[in-house]
């Protein structure tokens, strides 16, 4: 289906899957912080869940203690390898701290994993916890640039984070119905083939934040992104920018670059 | 050429807000099963938010829409290419009793690695024989309890029959989980140690077959070995080939993460090495009833013979299930299977 291995390029903080249409996209790795985290919310978890089974074993065997101790060890046991495997195999690659902190772990692939990674991952664990208080998954995890400890190395799996996000709001920036930097379709068009998607991008992120941007903050940055425009990219006659505002520079700068309002009667 | 964000969105939103909630649909159906018409739809709506992304990615520095674009279409992948296990099949009883027949098989499918764990531990065993055959002094650095180094003091409490009085059935029980979870626990740590391309595993069965060896030789030259016998191997009989087991599974996971690229079948080779862990697991659940049960009571409660004759039947049961039951495979068959045995 895929290559993993020649499909996947990787940065200290993302996963970069192409899949086989080509496509190409990037899902964030957790950090070892929020996965300690995770994992010490699980483990008072599973403490939690064997306490209450043993209060309940301790009722049920009250006239046979011993034969309670040998129920509540081995289901302690159990369920300490059980509880991460069976969750992160059938619940969508998450604990219930995972959950919480919004981790998940996927294969590497970029799919869900497996139940049969699930398991291999959560056995590791008696190699990645040693010496003591996981040295050896955190040094691994640390030194790898997918954050694998030797579990997640093994079962081929790793941790993202997982927070859903909102398609970003519709931009609010002024509209206008007439530009003057149409009366200079020449200098328009130029201004269109010189600009950047970068530079594009930036003057129209300037303009949709406007509110969210301190007033002098907001001057500033306007007057440097013009005076950019006029001086490097496309230099409008003086005696109309002297009248413009920077603002009301970049607006029309916008409307030229986005298409709203083409300089058409050039084309025509 | 440069994105109109505005227009773009404006246009886009629809199919976007269509895959959303098609993959919500999706992921919260617990056997993410799809029809016809959805696959279809998602695979429509997965191209076209694919092309998207595209065009944001080169045609615009929006980053906020960029990963939401992204979000959407990792999603949306996992669905189209991830083919999800039956959730019938799972909850299946005939699915989860399979493990009796898996284990033999994936045993005798592996036994090359099994040859090896015996052959490490057999040469520690050598090595701590001799060393005490021919440096009795040896015993004190080989040997970490005062009761292996002291045969005689040991023999002679147990057969007195003090301690007698502890040996409850409560005890005992308390004795074997801890037993049970400790023996799993090494056990499971040298399947583990495979990662250390196998050194690991292979120290942890030299230095068991080490201690094996010495108390072997120990106990016997003091003329103790009826006695041994009979205290180790009504579980020993379980008990040492499980970590040899162990041991097995160790080598196999050394030589399936060395020859990682050229295995196509990754996915199998996981669950061959599950299931010599889980079959191993079961056979120290029952090494660590007999330990506890079994084994601790000695003559005049259980005579030697006896318990001498119940580790053997023991052993010749464990050898018949592990060599003849589950599937014998052709050599057609197996060469279809991801094993390296060959």
């Amino acid at each position: 289906m895929i290559d993993t291995q020649l499909s996947r390029a990787s940065t200290a903080v993302e996963l970069t899957i192409v899949t086989p249409e080509g496509v190409l996209f990037r899902l964030p790795l957790a950090g070892p912080a929020s996965r300690l985290y995770a994992m010490l919310l699980d483990i008072v978890i599973v403490l939690g869940a064997v306490n209450g089974i043993g209060l309940l074993v301790y009722w049920i065997f009250a006239k046979l203690p011993g034969f309670g101790v040998m129920v509540i060890t081995l289901a302690e046991f159990a369920i300490g390898f059980a509880y991460g495997a069976l969750l992160e195999g059938f619940w969508n690659g998450q604990t219930i701290g995972k959950r919480l902190f919004h981790l998940r772990v996927i294969d590497q692939a970029g799919l869900p994993l497996r139940i049969e990674q699930a398991w291999v991952r959560n056995l590791m664990r008696v190699f990645d916890a040693l010496p003591l208080a996981y040295l050896v998954g955190g040094a691994s995890a640390l030194s790898s640039p997918l954050m694998q400890r030797f579990g997640d190395r093994v079962a081929g799996t790793l941790v993202v984070r997982q927070t859903a996000l909102a398609a970003p709001g519709e931009g609010n920036w002024t509209r206008q119905k007439y530009n003057s930097f149409m009366d200079y379709p020449s200098i328009a068009v130029n201004l269109r083939r010189a600009a950047t998607p970068e530079l594009a991008s930036l003057i129209q992120e300037a303009l949709r934040r406007r509110n969210e941007l301190a007033a002098y903050t907001r001057r500033e940055l306007y007057r440097e992104l013009a005076r950019y425009l006029q001086s490097e990219v496309s230099p409008f006659p003086d005696e109309l920018v002297e009248r413009l505002s920077d603002e009301q520079y970049l607006i029309n700068a916008s409307g030229i670059l986005f298409g709203d309002q083409r300089p058409s009667r050039v084309q025509g | 050429m440069i994105l109109n964000l505005e227009r773009f969105q404006a246009q886009a939103r629809p199919r976007w807000n269509n895959l959303e909630s098609l993959l919500g649909v999706l992921e919260s159906r617990p056997d993410r099963r799809l029809n016809p018409a959805e696959a279809q739809q998602l695979l429509e709506l997965y191209a076209q938010t694919a092309a998207d992304l595209n065009r944001v990615t080169h045609g615009a520095l929006a980053p906020e829409l960029r990963q939401y674009l992204e979000r959407l279409v990792a999603r949306a992948y996992a669905e189209l290419y991830y083919a999800p296990p039956k959730r019938s099949e799972i909850w299946q009883p005939r699915r989860w009793f399979r493990i009796f027949t898996a284990f033999p098989e994936s045993f005798r499918r592996q036994s090359r690695y099994f040859a090896i764990a015996v052959l490490v531990t057999a040469l520690g065993c050598a090595l701590g024989g001799l060393a005490v055959r021919y440096d009795p002094a040896s015993v004190d650095v080989l040997l970490p309890a005062d009761y292996l180094r002291n045969p005689g003091e040991r023999v002679h409490e147990e057969e007195q029959g003090q301690g007698e009085h502890m040996k409850t059935a409560e005890n005992e029980a308390v004795f074997s989980a801890e037993l049970i979870r400790h023996n799993i626990q090494v056990a499971l740590l040298a399947a583990a140690l495979g990662v250390t391309f196998g050194i690991g595993t292979a120290l942890l069965l030299f230095e068991n077959g080490v201690l094996l060896g010495a108390v072997a030789v120990n106990y016997t030259r003091k003329g103790f070995g009826l006695f041994l016998s009979a205290w180790l191997l009504p579980h020993g009989v379980f008990e040492i080939p499980s970590i040899l087991i162990a041991g097995q599974a160790g080598f196999y996971l050394a030589r399936l993460l060395l020859h990682r690229r050229e295995n196509r079948n990754v996915r199998e080779s996981m669950r061959e090495w599950l299931v010599l862990v889980a079959g191993l697991a079961m056979m120290l659940v029952w090494a660590g009833i007999m330990e506890a049960f079994f084994s601790q009571h000695h003559a005049p409660v259980f005579p030697y013979w006896f318990k001498v004759a119940v580790a053997t039947a023991e052993l010749v049961l464990l050898a018949i299930y592990l060599s003849l039951i589950g599937k014998r495979e052709t050599s057609a068959e197996a060469s279809g299977l991801p094993s390296e045995s060959r």
